[in-house]
């Protein structure tokens, strides 16, 4: 057995350390927040959006801080703080999806077809009068049957039949979206694609030099990619060097997208900052 | 290999090579953090997607019909809430008329912040159900979009309110999507602005005008779209911060003008990141390279 040496410290030993360390430092931290805080709530006055709450608004906001930091804390390490708040990010997202489920599409769209009156009389007072309930009632019957033979898989014979509400699924879908892609992405792309190579400007007819640029990069650009998924040839000669060109404006354009990517990252975690220095602490 | 330099101990570029990831996790944050306190502002030139969407909400003509669908969630308020709010003032600076939905379901309550701190601060003298409505969320995704194009009506029978829509004056006589001047989509992901472009704007291609705001990590998928179909498009927090100068300077405000700004604000940590992102790049391949040439020449 490897025993580790005296006096060096043990992993278990250094990971206890760590964490105690974290937790200081967050106890250190919240409570220089709560007294700079209050002095800066008892100099701004009104003004400051940290000050004059109400008790419970006062409540989430230190919620939502403390869940700030305890996702952020992960960036340090693993730690218990960490693995709370992602638990009850999970947990609350889960259960929001569940009941918004039920509450927007179940109750309006299925139960308020099946039995309006009741649905009005004790959850959707609002719900629409229908002007033919009967029909509505004999149609809703289908996604109910559709529905209850998607569960079925759960039961421990006849999987099968929840094969067929998802092949109703997923040819209504891919039905639906066929028509609009094609049209949408297939030919009005390929139009936007056929277009003058030299480009004037159609107000003064003068030559624009970065609009034929971008027409003629646009058209190359198309063209060479394209032919770098086109596999039936192999990719030798011109059909190579015009392949590996493809592969050039595919990196661009990765880059291009993981760049906005990291944007809009960046975007969050300063609106989590302003949210704990003006919110939480009211110091920005 | 060794990377130590004559005295012994390593030298900076291998340093550099082994540093603790949390070192740049802390620069980054610092990168951030200090420009939001010290309030660092730059100067944003308006590129041409947002002057796009500017004289596309322009163009249309005065107390129109408009529709904005708030098509994401918190998660993704922090690039498109300032766009959404600079587009309604927008909106209702040039005297349109404006309905509110949303395709995801806490859009909803996003409207309604930007009805409260936007439509209602800045425009006090608008109506609800002759100037503007709130249709609110509906379930079903690219199917809402897609009886919209055909029947509004059909997919909305009232409002979030319970108000059927044949008693609120602006949206009695609304059939269908071509019914309106322009659609602006802001958008998160799925469903939103491509939706939009598939199902509305391919069933009605000339009857509105499109436009969209959307997330940076979409952007690469509409921007195809872009000028064809889309008439105009705000790339993530940079198009908001430019399309937020437009605003203001042909429709300022005189107090709380920190709402109409916020895209701004954030441009301040943006650069800064990127400068210190850019930073560490080089450095990065510089102990890169500097490292294989010292294999090399061992």
């Amino acid at each position: 057995m490897n025993h580790p040496e005296p006096n060096q410290p043990t992993t278990h030993g250094r990971g206890r350390r760590s964490y105690r360390l974290l937790w200081i430092s967050l106890a250190v931290l919240g409570f220089s927040m709560v007294a700079l805080r209050t002095a800066v709530a008892a100099q701004s006055g009104e003004g400051n959006p940290a000050a004059a709450r109400d008790l419970w608004t006062t409540v989430g906001v230190w919620c939502a801080a403390f869940m700030t930091l305890g996702i952020l804390s992960f960036l340090y390490k693993d730690n218990p703080f960490y693995k709370v708040c992602e638990s009850i990010l999970i947990g609350v997202s889960a259960a929001y999806w569940m009941v918004n489920g039920f509450w927007s599409t179940l109750v309006p769209n299925l139960f308020g077809k099946l039995v309006p009156g009741f649905v009005r009389s004790v959850a959707l007072p609002d719900l629409p009068v229908s002007a033919t309930p009967g029909l509505d009632m004999a149609l809703a019957f289908v996604p109910l049957a559709l529905g209850f033979m998607l569960l079925w898989r759960l039961a421990p014979r006849g999987g099968w039949i929840a094969v067929w509400p998802l092949a109703f699924i997923i040819g209504t879908t891919a039905g639906m979206r066929l028509v609009a892609s094609i049209e949408a992405d297939l030919l009005a792309q390929t139009v936007a694609t056929v277009r003058p190579l030299v480009v004037f400007d159609q107000a003064t007819s003068a030559f624009n030099f970065w609009g034929t640029v971008g027409a003629i990069v646009s058209v190359v650009g198309v063209l060479c990619v394209l032919t770098y998924f086109f596999f039936s040839v192999e990719h030798k000669g011109v059909v190579g060097g015009t392949a590996r060109l493809g592969i050039w404006f595919l990196m661009i354009t990765f880059g291009s997208a993981f760049g906005l990517t990291v944007m809009g990252r960046i975007t969050l975690l300063a609106q989590r900052f302003e949210f704990l220095f003006r919110d939480w602490m009211g110091i920005a | 290999m060794n990377e130590h330099n004559g005295s012994g101990s390593p030298s900076f570029l291998a340093r550099l090579g082994g540093i603790d990831r949390r070192w740049i996790f802390l620069a980054m944050g610092l990168s951030i953090a200090l420009p939001i306190l010290l309030k660092l502002r730059f100067p944003e030139y308006p590129g041409p997607m947002a002057k796009a969407t500017f004289d596309a909400i322009e163009s249309v003509p005065e107390g129109s019909r408009v529709l904005i669908a708030f098509d994401y969630d918190p998660a993704s308020a922090a690039e498109l809430q300032p766009m959404a709010n600079a587009m309604v003032h927008h909106c209702a600076s040039r005297g349109h008329k404006i309905v509110f939905m949303a395709l995801w379901p806490l859009g909803r309550q996003l409207a309604d912040k930007a009805i409260a701190e936007v439509l209602l601060e800045f425009h006090p003298q608008l109506q609800y159900g002759t100037d503007y409505v709130q249709l609110g969320y509906q379930a079903g995704n690219e199917g809402v979009v897609k009886l919209m194009a055909t029947n509004v009506p059909e997919q909305y029978k009232t409002d979030t309110k319970g108000t059927p829509l044949a008693n609120l004056p602006l949206v009695a006589d609304l059939r269908s999507t071509a019914d309106f001047k322009l659609i602006s989509s802001i958008s998160a992901g799925y469903p939103g602005a491509r939706e939009w472009v598939l199902f509305a704007e391919s069933a009605n291609p000339e009857a509105f005008k499109l436009v969209c705001g959307s997330t940076g990590v979409q952007v690469s998928q509409l921007l195809p779209y872009y000028p064809k179909q889309l008439d105009g498009m705000l790339v993530a927090v940079k198009g908001a911060a430019e399309y937020e100068m437009l605003v203001e300077d042909k429709y300022p405000v005189e107090k709380n003008a920190d709402r109409l700004g916020q895209g701004r604000v954030r441009m301040g940590p943006q650069l800064v990141a990127h400068l210190l992102m850019i930073g560490l790049i080089v450095l990065g391949n510089i102990a890169m390279v500097a490292g294989r040439s010292r294999g090399g020449a061992q």
